[in-house]
C-alpha cells in the first residue's frame, strides 16, 4: 500500500521552483562564460552590454591566432585518447583475471592499486621532473603525458572494469572453455561483447579525467606536448583586457567534455567512489 | 591448479607498471628527504648532486617543521579543505533532498547541476577569478557598481531618499590578496564539487527504505523528524565517503592555487613543494613525505570503507 504524502499546493510549487533556482545558479558561471565568449573583448567588460549586446563569432574565429588553440586541443585529444586506450589495454586483461580467477590476494592487490591513486602527486614532483628531464629525456613529449595519464587513471580503470566483469555469470566463461576457446578467445568472444557497455563508460570517464588533469600536464610539459590545461593556466591573468577571447577558448576547452559528462553521470558515481556508494 | 599462470600473466603488466610508478619516484623522494640537496649553491657545490655523503638525517624535516611557510601551508591546506568539505556536504545534502522528488524538468535540473563538475580546474579558476570575482571588470565589480549607482540615484527621491542617503557606498572585495584568495579558491572548488556530493547523495537516497518512511508517516512523524531520524542516518556512510574522497583530492589541490594565488602568499602543501623544488630539493622532499603521511591518514579510512563493499 502506498501512502500518498499530504502535500500542500504551496510545497508542490515552491520546492520545484527552488530546485530550478538552485540549478540555474550553479549553471550560471558556465552560462556567463559562454555568453561572454560571443562578446568582443571591449564589450565584455562594459556593464551596459551585460546581457544585451551584438553577438560576434570573432573570438572563435581568432582562436588559432590568439592562442594557437588547435595545437593544444590536438595535444589534449591525442594524449587523452591514447592514454585511455592504453589504460584499457592494460586494465581489461588485469580486471578479467581478477574477476574470473580471483585468488586470495586479489582483494589486497585491488586495494593496493587504489592506494597508489591516493598518493599526492606533488610529493614526487622533483623525482618525476629529474627522471623525465635528465635520465630518460622524455620531458615535454606526448609519450610522457600519455604514460602518466594512463598510470594515474589505471587504478580507477581496473576497479571499474572489475565491478562490471564480476557481474557476468562465471558459467558463461566456463561454457566457453568447454567449447575450446582460448583465453584470448574468451575475452574477445564473450567478455568484450557482454561487458561492452561497462567498457565504454569506463573509457568515457577515463577520457574526461585525462582531459581535465591539471597537475602533471602543467608541470611536465612546456610547449610540444602542452595540453589545454597548460594553455588556460598560462593565460591566468588577462588583466580584464581579453575576457571575450579567453571565454571563447575556455568554452571550446570544456564544452565537449561537459556534454560528454552528461552521458556518464551514473558511471561517475561508481567510478569515483570505488563502488562504496550504491 | 595448473591454470593459475595465465591469470597471473594477465595481471603482471598492470601490477608492474603501478609498482614502478609508485616505488621509484617515492623512493627517490624518501632518499632526497634525508640528504642535503640544493640545485644552486656556489658555496657548497657538493650539495648540488644527490649522494649518500650529503646525509643529513632528519635535518630537512627539522628545517621544514621550523619554517613559517610550512606551518602556514599546513594550516591553510586544512582551512581550505575543511571549508570545502563542510560546504559541499551541507549543500549536497540539502540539494539532494530538494531534487529527490518528481517535478517537471527534473532531468534538465540534474544536467544543469552536474555540469560544473566537468569543467577543467584551470578553466574553473580563470573563469572565477577574472570574469566573476574581479573587483572592477568581473561580475562582482559590475554588481557592486550597479548597486552603488542605484543608491546614488535614489538619494533625491521623495520619502525614501533619507534611507539611501544613509546607505553606505559598497566597496568591491579584491580576491587576489592572501586570505581573500583562499576564500576565492574555496568558492570555486565548492562550486565544482557540490554537484559531486549531490550526485552521490541522490544515488544513496534512491535506495532509502520507503516502507520505513511510510511507517513513519503513519505514525505521524513530521517532515523534519523524518529527515533527522531516517534520511540523515541513511546518508551517514555516503557522507563519510564524500568527505574522504574529497579530502584526498583537495589536499593535492594545485591548479586553482597556482592560478588564483601565484606569488601572493596563499599557499597549500603542493604549492609549497613546488616553491621548494625551485632550489631546495631536500626540503621539498621532506614536505612531500609530510603530504604523503597526511593523505595516508585519510586514505586508510577510505580504503577500509571501500574494502567492505569491494567483494560483495
Amino acid at each position: 500500500m502506498a501512502i500518498v504524502a499530504t502535500t500542500s499546493r504551496f510545497s508542490k510549487i515552491a520546492w520545484p521552483t527552488l530546485a530550478w533556482v538552485v540549478a540555474l545558479i550553479f549553471f550560471f558561471p558556465i552560462f556567463y562564460m559562454v555568453l561572454t565568449s560571443f562578446k568582443t573583448d571591449a564589450d565584455a567588460v562594459k556593464p551596459e552590454f551585460l546581457f544585451s549586446f551584438t553577438p560576434t563569432l570573432e573570438n572563435y574565429a581568432n582562436m588559432t591566432e590568439n592562442y594557437d588553440y588547435w595545437r593544444f586541443a590536438t595535444n589534449s585529444v591525442i594524449t587523452s585518447v591514447l592514454a585511455t586506450l592504453f589504460a584499457l589495454a592494460v586494465g581489461v586483461p588485469c580486471a578479467y583475471a581478477m574477476a574470473f580467477n580471483p585468488s586470495r590476494a586479489t582483494k589486497d592487490v585491488l586495494m593496493w592499486m587504489l592506494s597508489t591513486k591516493m598518493l599526492p602527486a606533488a610529493a614526487v614532483l622533483y623525482p618525476m621532473t629529474f627522471l623525465t628531464k635528465n635520465v630518460f629525456g622524455v620531458f615535454d613529449t606526448h609519450f610522457l603525458v600519455i604514460l602518466v595519464l594512463c598510470l594515474i587513471n589505471l587504478p580507477i580503470v581496473i576497479w571499474m572494469l572489475f565491478t562490471y566483469f564480476k557481474d557476468i555469470p562465471k558459467d558463461i566463461i566456463e561454457a566457453g572453455k568447454m567449447d575450446g576457446l582460448t583465453t584470448w578467445g574468451e575475452v574477445k568472444e564473450i567478455l568484450i561483447p557482454l561487458a561492452w557497455g561497462g567498457i565504454v563508460s569506463t573509457a568515457l570517464l577515463t577520457f574526461i579525467f585525462c582531459w581535465n588533469e591539471a597537475y602533471w600536464t602543467v608541470r611536465l610539459t612546456t610547449i610540444d606536448a602542452a595540453t589545454l590545461s597548460k594553455l588556460i593556466e598560462g593565460n591566468r591573468a588577462p588583466e580584464g583586457l581579453f575576457f571575450g577571447r579567453l571565454s571563447a577558448v575556455s568554452t571550446a576547452a570544456v564544452g565537449p567534455i561537459i556534454v560528454l559528462g552528461w552521458f556518464c553521470q551514473k558511471q561517475l558515481v561508481s567510478g569515483l567512489t570505488f563502488g562504496a556508494v550504491k | 591448479m595448473a591454470n593459475r599462470t595465465i591469470p597471473r600473466l594477465l595481471q603482471t603488466p598492470a601490477v608492474l607498471l603501478l609498482l614502478v610508478w609508485m616505488l621509484v619516484p617515492l623512493g627517490m623522494t624518501l632518499f632526497y628527504s634525508f640528504i642535503r640537496y640544493v640545485l644552486n649553491s656556489t658555496v657548497r657545490p657538493e650539495w648540488t648532486t644527490p649522494s649518500w655523503s650529503n646525509w643529513r638525517g632528519f635535518g630537512n624535516y627539522e628545517f621544514v617543521l621550523n619554517s613559517k611557510d610550512f606551518l602556514f601551508a599546513i594550516k591553510n591546506s586544512l582551512f581550505i579543505v575543511g571549508s570545502i568539505l563542510s560546504l559541499t556536504v551541507v549543500l549536497g545534502v540539502l540539494i539532494a533532498v530538494l531534487i529527490n522528488r518528481s517535478f517537471p524538468g527534473r532531468g534538465i535540473v540534474r544536467v544543469l547541476l552536474i555540469s560544473p563538475f566537468f569543467v577543467m580546474p584551470a578553466v574553473n579558476a580563470v573563469l572565477w577569478i577574472n570574469m566573476l570575482l574581479d573587483p572592477v571588470l568581473g561580475l562582482q565589480g559590475i554588481a557592486v557598481g550597479a548597486i552603488n549607482d542605484m543608491a546614488a540615484g535614489m538619494q533625491d527621491a521623495p520619502l525614501v531618499g533619507w534611507f539611501f542617503n544613509l546607505w553606505p557606498v559598497l566597496e568591491p572585495i579584491s580576491f587576489r590578496a592572501t586570505q581573500t584568495s583562499a576564500i576565492a579558491v574555496i568558492m570555486m572548488v565548492t562550486w565544482q564539487w557540490t554537484p559531486f556530493a549531490v550526485l552521490i547523495f541522490m544515488t544513496s537516497l534512491q535506495s532509502e527504505d520507503q516502507q520505513q518512511k511510510e511507517a513513519a508517516v503513519l505514525d505521524g512523524a513530521s517532515r523534519w523528524s523524518q529527515f533527522r531520524f531516517l534520511t540523515l542516518p541513511h546518508l551517514g556512510r555516503p557522507m563519510a565517503i564524500v568527505v574522504m574522497i574529497q579530502a584526498i583530492f583537495h589536499l593535492s589541490l594545485y591548479a586553482e592555487i597556482e592560478i588564483v594565488s601565484r606569488g601572493n602568499g596563499n599557499k597549500n602543501l603542493p604549492y609549497l613543494i613546488g616553491e621548494f623544488t625551485n632550489n631546495n630539493i631536500g626540503a621539498a622532499s621532506a614536505t612531500g613525505i609530510f603530504a604523503v603521511i597526511l593523505a595516508n591518514i585519510v586514505a586508510i579510512f577510505l580504503l577500509r570503507a571501500v574494502g567492505k563493499t569491494l567483494m560483495e
